[in-house]
């Protein structure tokens, strides 16, 4: 326990650090948002809708210190300023049209990879030699080593046009409402189908290549072998014994991964026209909307930190050393 | 040791197994379950489906005083301006205004406004509105995006008619800024304290479409105006507008019949598009965009020289570049830089005998350097005649394909001569932000332009276009003056007689050709495509009423209000030609313009 109490008090100290941070380089950087709207006005502000806005943005000739007491208050109270692309909406309000989205499709399709992953990749080194071992990692690596975007528009064009299977385009049917309903749900999982299945088929070869060579040194280990030898049953040693271990490097992978999910999936997300972080962060870097990548930064640097903290957790559980 | 003793941590392997199957059995389930024929989308009748540009989702404004941050059809749909300038016939179309004339030495436009036109609350739209509106933008200078008020000395109402009176003799030109202006109601925007972070969710217009009907972020619809002030239109019910962010796949909708009317670039569009449905599939790529140009630095060596600035344009293949670059949906650009959308003014004699140095000439392009004593020299690429190396940088911006392509076969045309250029890329803001300031020596660039070629060759050669290197300009990136067009350009904007700005304007294409202040590769293209299975009534090339551009602000309402469904007959006799009215009337003095009134 007093570990997992440590860790939460390193990544508070994280979440402070990178928080100023965040606070401090739009301000260092070259170029200043008040000059990036009057470019967006054409040089038609006058001075006082300069004044005004510079205040509305909260940004001000205060010294630092004042302005990050007060960039600290306007954080806690969920205020991120005003997005300069989708001026005047709050850079919140915009998140929020993309957020959920992001996670529900970038986090399914990355936890399913890792879980597709790793799972094959234990069988196919617990039986390596084999059949599976022959054909399945292969055919990962093969689909992996495609470009993302290209294997991206083959799926949107065989499944979505040709067969008509899957929708094109869009997170759920233009005619219905977000809500709790299986109709609703059902559309929503039905329009994820091949983006998800984009993103698994593309990463899922990382994982089961990393499991199944980890794997393979760790069956060779004393204590497999001693597993083995007490005749503890073939699934327990596969599982309990050589994947348990195994699986630690690829858990520190893992988390990585589920936290640069908010930085969403821009190629995905452009070829299926699905909703989410990747094509905001784009435009916000287009259009020099500070406000907007400030407000990105802080939902990834927080999802980051969110998610090595459950893999420490994890951790905790799969590796009893972190205990002592 | 400690380790394998461990307990197990739930009740063991093989269960855990067991879930984990079970878990992909039931999401693989759940997806094929999902598997059914794609639901063809049920078309209402009277509904057309429309993608006037490319969002992933959609923010609730309806702000009209921004085209880039409001949601279509703000600016000319829900709202409506009092003239519309018809990009594709070149004409000023009478709609909230009547009829107009100048008068008082051509400092005074007068807007006679229609009765009878109501706001979506039941209000009436009167003079005062329309004042209203500019005075609006006076008070709150981000509102007045076209500067009007550097010109516009005040505003008043007379009756049913709008004074505007100028600083300086101020004619056609001014339409564009004027007319186009979308209006809004003075009863609503009077207590709206910030109009320039106003996100106006729920719109009060007075347009063919003021209705919105539904919004969520990845679909909206804004439907037809029942008490609408042209009879028998609308002929649509509702514009559903579905959020597409990317290229491939509002490319499949378009081919699968989904949309009825959008403004995508496809390529091989003959194949891909109408083939599939040849019947009802078309599409209208008028060149009425600004001319794509290549900007070269006229404050560096040796650009200032007009003789290099020729040269290095007869050395471009600019049919290459239509071909490649632009799968031939423009045509090449010509010495005047005019696009077609100032076809009117545009004049071949000029180039008959000022020469157009834009015919690809490599040999002729190699003399004329050679003669202005930058020559070959050992490197094999050329030098400036004080000896040193010639070394070009050619900007372009990152992503922009077709424009990449084309500067890359500039680069090979001009290395083709002898000059050392090499093409570099930037993110738009790093690009942008280089050409506004002049710290480039050679540029791939857009050019601007409103409805006459005053606002064209403004923007290219004036002292009003001018900033010194260092300071942002909006226009005129080459940073090039001629005194002889400031002239010209006083002049055309001081008459009200449209053959005395014929004229004018061959004058000011003639100094362009002589002066080449930037060398002009291809106009661009508008792009529109329809599908006509269900909706009737696009502009196409056989009936090019308007351009088919559903994002070209206003002209696409002339589009918007004579779409009909199928088998309902044309809604009018003369489309494009706008709503009732004389407009422009001939000079009225100013004595008898007062009695009149």
């Amino acid at each position: 326990m007093k570990f997992l109490l440590r860790r939460l008090g390193f990544y508070l100290l994280a979440a402070w650090i990178s928080l100023s941070l965040n606070f401090l380089i739009p301000r260092l950087a070259p170029g200043d948002p008040a000059s990036a709207m009057q470019q967006k006005f054409q040089g038609k502000l006058e001075p006082e809708a300069i004044a005004a806005l510079t205040k509305a943005f909260g940004l001000s000739d205060a010294p630092l210190h004042i302005q990050y007491v007060n960039y600290l208050g306007d954080l806690s109270r969920g205020n991120l300023g005003i997005s300069i692309t989708y001026f005047p909406t709050p850079v919140s309000e915009v998140l929020s049209t993309a957020l959920l989205w992001t996670l529900f499709l970038a986090g399914l399709s990355v936890i399913f990879a890792f879980c597709l992953g790793t799972l094959l990749g234990t069988l196919s080194a617990w039986k390596r030699g084999g059949k599976l071992d022959a054909i399945v990692p292969p055919t990962f690596i093969f689909l992996g080593a495609f470009p993302y975007f290209w294997m991206a528009m083959v799926i949107l064009f065989v499944f979505a046009f040709s067969l008509g299977w899957f929708p094109t385009r869009a997170a759920y049917t233009d005619t219905l409402a977000p809500n709790f309903t299986w109709e609703f749900i059902s559309d929503m999982l039905h329009h994820a189908v091949l983006p998800a299945l984009s993103i698994v088929l593309a990463s899922t070869g990382g994982w089961l290549l990393s499991m199944r060579n980890t794997m393979i040194g760790i069956l060779s280990a004393d204590y497999v072998t001693m597993a083995q030898a007490k005749g503890l049953p073939e699934n327990q040693v596969m599982l309990r014994y050589a994947a348990r271990n195994a699986l630690l490097p690829s858990v520190t992978g893992f988390g990585m991964a589920l936290g640069f999910v908010l930085s969403g999936s821009l190629l995905t997300e452009i070829i299926f026209s699905y909703p989410g972080q990747g094509t905001l962060f784009f435009e916000a870097v287009k259009a020099q909307d500070y406000f907007l990548m400030q407000g990105l930064f802080l939902a990834i640097t927080i999802a980051v930190l969110v998610a090595n903290w459950l893999v420490d957790i994890a951790y905790f559980f799969l590796d009893p050393r972190t205990r002592r | 040791m400690r380790f394998l003793l461990s307990r197990p941590l739930c009740a063991g392997p093989n269960r855990k197994v067991r879930t984990l199957i079970l878990a992909l059995c039931v999401l693989a389930a759940l997806s094929l379950g999902g598997c059914r024929k794609r639901p063809q989308t049920k078309h209402e009748e009277g509904v057309a489906v429309v993608v006037p540009v490319l969002t992933a989702t959609f923010i609730r404004n309806f702000n009209p005083f921004f085209q880039t941050q409001s949601r279509w059809p703000s600016t000319a749909g829900i709202y409506e301006p009092t003239i519309v300038f018809n990009r594709a016939t070149g004409k000023f179309v009478p709609w909230l205004a009547e009829e107009w004339w100048w008068q008082n030495d051509n400092r005074r436009l007068v807007l006679k406004i229609r009765e009878g036109v109501k706001w979506a609350d039941g209000m009436p739209l009167t003079a005062n509105d329309v004042a209203f509106t500019f005075r609006l933008m006076e008070r709150f200078g981000a509102l007045d995006q076209s500067s009007i008020w550097t010109h516009l000395e005040r505003i008043e109402t007379k009756g049913s008619n709008v004074h505007f009176h100028f600083k300086h003799p101020f004619t056609t030109p001014v339409l564009d800024m004027i007319g186009q202006q979308p209006i809004v109601p003075e009863h609503i925007w009077n207590d709206v304290e910030d109009p320039v972070r106003f996100a106006n969710e729920n719109p009060i217009g007075s347009g063919p479409f003021n209705q919105v009907l539904s919004f969520k972020p990845q679909m909206y619809e804004v439907g037809a105006n029942p008490h609408y002030w042209q009879k028998g239109k609308p002929g649509l019910k509702k514009f559903r507008l579905p959020a597409i962010g990317g290229n491939e796949s509002q490319a499949l909708a378009l081919i699968g019949g989904d949309i009825d009317w959008a403004a995508a670039f496809l390529p091989a569009i003959d194949r891909i598009f109408v083939g599939k449905d040849p019947e009802h599939h078309g599409y209208f790529f008028p060149s009425l965009e600004g001319t794509v140009m290549l900007y070269a630095n006229t404050t560096q060596k040796p650009f200032d020289q007009v003789e290099v600035r020729k040269a290095l344009s007869h050395a471009i293949d600019r049919k290459l570049i239509v071909r490649i670059a632009m799968q031939n949906y423009t045509r090449t650009a010509d010495a005047t830089g005019l696009s077609d959308l100032y076809q009117a003014y545009h004049d071949p004699k000029v180039l008959k005998e000022e020469g157009d140095f834009t015919t690809y000439d490599p040999k002729r392009a190699g003399e004329m350097l050679d003669a202005a004593g930058i020559k070959i020299g050992k490197s094999g690429y050329r030098t400036l005649p004080d000896g040193s190396p010639l070394v070009v940088d050619l900007n372009c911006v990152v992503g922009w394909s077709d424009w990449i392509i084309a500067a890359e076969i500039v680069v090979k045309n001009l290395r083709a001569i002898g000059v050392d250029v090499t093409l570099r890329t930037y993110a738009f803001g790093a690009w942008f932000n280089k050409l506004q300031t002049g710290h480039f020596q050679l540029s791939i660039g857009w050019s601007d332009g409103g409805a006459t070629p005053w606002s064209f060759y403004l923007r290219q050669m004036s002292t009003d276009s001018y900033h010194p290197i260092g300071q942002p300009s909006e226009n005129n990136w080459q940073r090039f003056v001629s005194p002889k067009a400031d002239e010209l350009l006083t002049a055309f904007a001081s008459t009200g007689d449209l053959s005395e700005q014929k004229r004018i304007a061959s004058e000011l294409q003639r100094e362009f050709v002589r002066q080449a202040p930037a060398i002009p590769l291809f106009p661009g293209p508008t792009w529109g495509q329809y599908n006509n299975k269900r909706i009737v009534g696009f502009p196409s090339k056989q009936n090019p009423y308007a351009p088919l551009a559903p994002y070209k602000a206003p002209s696409q309402i002339l589009t918007m209000v004579e779409l009909r469904p199928r088998g309902v007959p044309p809604l009018s006799q003369n489309p494009g030609e706008g709503a009732p009215g004389r407009g422009l009337l001939p000079y009225r003095g100013d004595a008898s313009a007062e009695a009149a009134e």
